[in-house]
């Protein structure tokens, strides 16, 4: 069999998966996605308020869930109610993650193996599960990755996290390679939020990163947010890349 | 389970300084940075006390930023051990 490229553009991706898009930089992707016309589909641990109102708002365009990234029978599920409400997935963003804040010998293994288990396993099932479905409909979509700078540059107290996340942006050259231009799949590595996830370092660490950093400040989700949407919607021949989203700080 | 007592514990870090050819003042509100005693020497001392114990301490590292004294070291490890 032939294995040659597929010329056909990928067309921008009309109903999006989102992954962790209850809060922090999961809900920014969903809300500038709905802002664009975008069907939506947002499952999290936990729906909290802030995506209930989004899903009372636009009810034709947005089906949300309570939803265990780690669950893959629920992820079935959640994926069938979705294709029943909103149609065919033709992109999905990974952006469910735990984050970590401990050393390596100080951490207990089954959170080594909880991290693994939210962070790389899970969304490389929830991946193959939806790429299953897309290539099966003979659909063309988009995949984004949301990883970290963590993948690419060492901090103390997030090696676990780290290796997850550097297996993901693996991950995504060898899918894009895969999937033979049917798909773009990318991912976007943001330095540290301010907010949530960067309680891992502490106020002196964070200082020292913004003291480094050319742009003068941590990143910001919204600040992610664009490149998230100009990887699922616009036409880019951008494909198998990670996009580090941090200022320069890790330049 | 096999609990250190804080004097027990004391020791063990008095240990981990002597090492290092530092030592480890009698006072409890003695400074770390004074001393010399770094976060990897915690990380030492608690694994001292795990083999001690035959119990894994498992630790986030917020705690960690927290502990300035040396009194502050023998609590943390004190009630950690409880946990």
């Amino acid at each position: 069999m032939s294995d040659l490229a597929d010329t056909q553009l990928v067309p921008p991706s009309s109903v999006v998966l989102v992954s962790g898009g209850s809060r922090g930089l999961g809900l920014a992707i969903v809300t500038a996605l709905l802002d664009e016309g975008v069907r939506v589909a947002a499952f999290a641990r936990t729906v909290t308020p802030e995506l209930e109102k989004l899903a009372a708002e636009h009810p034709d365009r947005v089906h949300v869930g309570s939803v265990d990234v780690t669950d893959l029978r629920a992820a079935q599920g959640f994926v069938r109610e979705v294709e029943q409400r909103l149609g065919p997935i033709d992109g999905i963003v990974n952006n469910a993650a735990i984050g970590q804040d401990s050393l390596h010998v100080h951490t207990a293994t089954d959170d080594i193996a909880r991290i693994i288990e939210t962070n790389l396993t899970a969304p490389l099932q929830l991946t193959r599960l939806v790429v299953r479905r897309m290539l099966g409909k003979g659909l063309r979509g988009r995949i984004v990755n949301i990883t970290s700078i963590c993948a690419q540059r060492g901090f103390p107290g997030l090696v676990a996290y780290s290796a997850t996340k550097g297996g993901m942006d693996a991950a995504t050259r060898s899918l894009a390679r895969e999937l033979g231009g049917r798909m773009l799949v990318n991912a976007v590595a943001p330095g540290f939020f301010a907010s949530e996830m960067s309680a891992v370092l502490g106020p002196t660490q964070l200082d020292q990163i913004v003291r480094r950093t050319p742009t003068g400040h941590l990143t910001e989700p919204v600040e992610v947010v664009p490149v998230v949407r100009m990887l699922l919607r616009e036409h880019t021949n951008i494909n198998g890349q990670v996009i580090v989203v941090d200022g320069a700080a890790s330049i | 389970m096999n609990e250190l007592s804080r004097a027990q514990i004391r020791d063990l870090m008095a240990q981990v300084l002597k090492n290092q050819d530092k030592e480890l003042p009698a006072d409890d509100a003695a400074q770390l940075r004074e001393i010399g005693f770094r976060s990897l020497d915690f990380s030492e001392l608690a694994l001292r006390v795990e083999d001690e114990t035959g119990e894994e301490l498992n630790f986030d590292a917020p705690g960690l930023r927290r502990i300035a004294t040396v009194g502050d070291v023998l609590d943390f490890l004190v009630e950690l051990q409880q946990q």
